[in-house]
């Protein structure tokens, strides 16, 4: 899809153009959400994604005991009015540990992507803009960490910097930068032959400013919705390197880790796996539903 | 859009139904695969197990995969009981002590053939015996340097020398007494080989093992089978039951268990404690618990803060709920510890009072120590599963709820598990979880091996060093009236439990799993038993 040639997204009227900006006719950000909020699933999507952002943010409120808080006797305990998702083998409240749970994820979904989505984009700028040998090498460099299986590639950075979640997390956002880093960089190729490009740099704008002013608001479309799904992703990457014992390590209630550390009770106890399971599968859900409205909501062709 | 989320739902379908199918698969197992196909005897017996053997000549490993099968092809001058490490006639029909403990004769079982058809005689006995003492091979022959003080000439050694007298009868003169010198002469590493094969085979000898056993070797796979088949010259009358055994290396505990439902194995150890009520509940399936003879503790690196002061020891030792935590983590399969051997080995001290779980005494002995705010230290807890302590990691978090109580923030660590022991061993962790099994049932083979000072560097890992307890542990290898011994053993779980260099924190019994159609099958406490006497119906 980046390959297309845009029809003039943005009104090309000059170098003050700015995206945020209100019209008097219609905003393109106006007219996205217009189209946005038509997409039931997406808007279905939102509002999952809405839920565990409060969750998150409201954890403290939320849940009704401490992540960490043990009680050994009570081992096990199936879904109650005392603790609505049952309880685990340390006796803890997996409601409660679900709920902390989403601040984790939700955490190293956003904190990853926005790394990948900084370094990965700058790099694709550059990549794309000056061309020649700088766009070589940066090519050759995505080329060869796309050549590993992403998961792999993630372990094989958590072995190097040690298992916890931080380090976990700079896996998760390296692996993704150079699915960012194509997408900007094939956007910019297009971006820059456009004839506001020209007529900026006719007027002598330092490369800087054209890259920042012009041809990154350009790109932004792209990046929003690869950006959504990449959350989807990288929640889903945590999990697997917190269920392989690489992520997040004891006592945080990472949903991954949580599935792992159940997995040998799945008989005797199923509600330790079922609620973790069901909370990265909605968050996910939620991501990916959301940036598929984006998808559509931000292509140029759908404009009425 | 619709599509993916189509596709999505199709996936949740997929998945319900993949749990759905988990739940039921136990109703219809033990089926008629494998196993025995006559009323009385015969058929083959498959043993299900975690690891492959690393070599089946005895006398140069230690691991128990390799003596599993040494159990069944050989055997030794003295053999332990069926069920505990008491000593009973094995190739030796008789023996004879001196008064000073240190002249043993052996009166061998006569007219007995190896698997190659020599004969075994004292010449064979001297020849392996002599094998050993004089190879001084520290690498090779590793347990007999330990378990018998070194090697011929040495300043250390047990044994002088080792000669025969006639046919049938062997001496062993000793430099001084050992107390638990049958105990270790009937372990499996000490068995005796065909001095024939040994000669014919030279370095592939531990692919190609002869001894007197019920069963003769067959073939080998690697990671795959030993095979195994019936020595019809055994001398045991009606000895063996089944014809042939196989050993079957299947990695997972779980999947191990589902090959024993589905009738692919006879026998399976290494099951999970969580699987127990699984088998109890299967009427195709029965359970056997191994006698306990092992310990799993929390150590302390006495040398490193905050541990080198007894108080935060002691304290430490109030902050475990070691009975929670075998409710939790053994479902119910072991037995609180309060001292570094299992209660069933002579001397030992039920007198001892364990520590109590009290964190408020936790809180003011470490404020006595100086450390009222607590604090940091690494918790070192180990990767994979052991028969004294099925979940190291969960059983580590855990504790390390509990010792957030009393104000000391642990932080699990953990590596790969022969990077840990490596690391363990040369001191490098404060706190660490480890446990050991016992392989002769006597207690030196746990207080000297563990916690004298002579064995830091090797199994010593909390780097204890006590003289008083140090002269105890020696008087009580010399010392050979066992009543006597007892008592310096008692005394020496005193002191070590005031030092606290550890938290015994339980004496786990192993479970195994077979076919309900078993029978005359005994795990032995030592870890393995040979299976002459087992059966199929």
């Amino acid at each position: 899809m980046s390959e297309i040639v845009e029809q003039t997204q943005l009104p090309p009227s000059g170098p003050e153009v700015n995206v945020n900006q209100e019209e008097k006719t219609v905003s393109p950000w106006v007219d996205v959400w217009r189209r946005f909020r038509k997409n039931k699933a997406a808007l279905f999507g939102a509002v999952l994604v809405s839920f565990f952002i409060l969750l998150a943010i409201l954890a403290d409120l939320i849940a009704p005991y401490g992540f960490k808080e043990t009680a050994l006797e009570n081992k096990h305990l199936p879904p109650s009015s005392d603790h609505w998702f049952g309880t685990d083998e340390f006796g803890r409240d997996i409601f409660s540990r679900v709920v902390y749970g989403a601040r984790i994820s939700l955490w190293v979904g956003f904190i990853s992507v926005a790394g990948s989505v900084i370094v990965g984009s700058s790099l694709g700028i550059i990549a794309g803009y000056y061309g020649r040998w700088v766009d070589t090498i940066i090519s050759r460099l995505f080329d060869i960490l796309l050549a590993f299986p992403s998961i792999l590639l993630a372990i094989a950075v958590v072995a190097m910097l040690g298992p916890s979640l931080q380090n976990a997390l700079i896996a998760i956002a390296i692996i993704n930068v150079p699915t960012f880093g194509r997408l900007v960089r094939s956007k910019v190729l297009t971006v820059k032959e456009e004839e506001y490009i020209t007529a900026a740099k006719a007027i002598g704008m330092k490369d800087s400013r054209i890259l920042l002013h012009h041809v990154l608001p350009n790109s932004l479309a792209p990046i929003i919705v690869q950006g959504t799904l990449a959350i989807a992703t990288a929640i889903i990457e945590a999990a697997a390197l917190g269920f392989l014992g690489m992520g997040a390590q004891p006592p945080t209630p990472e949903w991954g880790k949580m599935l792992a550390d159940s997995k040998d009770f799945i008989m005797q106890a199923p509600w330790t796996v079922f609620f973790p399971g069901i909370a990265i599968m909605l968050t996910v859900l939620g991501f990916n539903l959301m940036g598929d409205g984006l998808r559509d909501a931000l292509d140029p062709r759908m404009r009425n | 859009m619709k599509k993916r989320l189509l596709g999505m739902l199709s996936f949740l379908l997929v998945l319900s139904m993949a749990l759905i199918g988990c739940s039921s698969n136990s109703s219809d197992g033990g089926g008629s695969k494998g196993g025995g196909e006559s009323a009385d005897g015969g058929g083959t017996l498959i043993y299900g197990r975690g690891g492959d053997s690393v070599s089946l000549d005895p006398a140069v490993v230690t691991d128990g995969e390799s003596l599993i099968i040494a159990e069944q092809v050989y055997e030794t001058l003295v053999n332990f009981d069926k069920e505990t490490t008491d000593i009973v006639p094995g190739l030796a029909k008789k023996w004879d002590i001196s008064e000073d403990g240190l002249t043993y004769t052996f009166e061998l079982e006569e007219g007995i053939k190896f698997h190659d058809g020599t004969d075994f005689n004292a010449e064979a006995v001297v020849k392996n015996v002599e094998r050993w003492l004089t190879s001084n091979d520290e690498a090779k022959f590793a347990y007999f340097a330990s378990q018998f003080g070194g090697f011929k000439g040495s300043e250390t050694a047990i044994i002088k020398e080792v000669k025969a007298d006639g046919d049938n009868k062997v001496i062993f003169t000793l430099n001084k007494p050992q107390a638990p010198f049958l105990k270790n002469l009937a372990m499996s590493p000490f068995a005796i080989s065909s001095p024939a094969a040994i000669e014919k085979y030279g370095d592939k000898y531990g692919e190609n093992p002869v001894g007197t056993g019920p069963f003769k070797f067959e073939s080998w796979k690697r990671n795959d089978t030993i095979t195994l088949v019936k020595n019809e010259d055994y001398r045991k009358d009606g000895e063996p039951k089944v014809d042939k055994m196989i050993f079957k290396v299947i990695e997972d505990n779980s999947s191990r268990l589902n090959a024993l439902i589905k009738g692919e194995v006879d026998l399976i150890d290494g099951l999970n404690p969580s699987d127990a009520e699984k088998v109890k509940s299967d009427k195709n399936l029965q359970l056997f618990e191994r006698p306990s003879l092992n310990v799993g503790y929390l150590g302390f690196n006495v040398e490193k803060e905050p541990f080198n002061n007894p108080k935060v020891r002691q304290a430490i030792s109030h902050a475990v709920n070691k009975e929670a935590l075998i409710k939790n983590f053994y479902e119910g399969t072991a037995e609180p510890a309060k001292n570094p051997m299992p209660p069933t080995l002579n001397g030992y001290n039920d007198e001892v009072k364990d520590y109590e779980f009290d964190l408020e005494k936790a809180k003011k002995l470490l404020a006595e120590a100086g450390y009222k705010d607590g604090f940091k230290v690494d918790l070192w807890a180990m990767p994979v599963p052991r028969p004294y302590m099925p979940n190291g990691q969960k059983v580590a978090e855990a504790l390390q709820a509990d010792f957030e109580k009393i104000g000391v923030k642990a932080n699990i660590v953990t590596m790969e598990w022969a990077t840990y022991l490596e690391k363990v061993q040369a001191g490098e962790s404060s706190l660490f979880m480890l446990g050991w099994t016992g392989d002769n049932g006597d207690a030196d083979n746990f207080l000297y091996t563990l916690l004298d000072k002579d064995a830091i560097g090797s199994n010593n890992y909390s780097r204890y060093a006590n003289e008083e307890v140090h002269k105890l542990l020696l008087d009580a290898q010399a010392e050979t009236d066992e009543a006597k011994r007892a008592e310096l053993y008692k005394k020496a779980q005193e002191i070590i439990h005031e030092d606290a260099p550890w938290v015994p924190l339980a004496h786990s019994t192993p479970l195994l799993a077979g076919k309900s159609t078993i029978e005359g099958f005994f795990p032995h406490p030592t870890g393995s038993q040979p299976m002459g006497d087992v059966s199929i119906k």
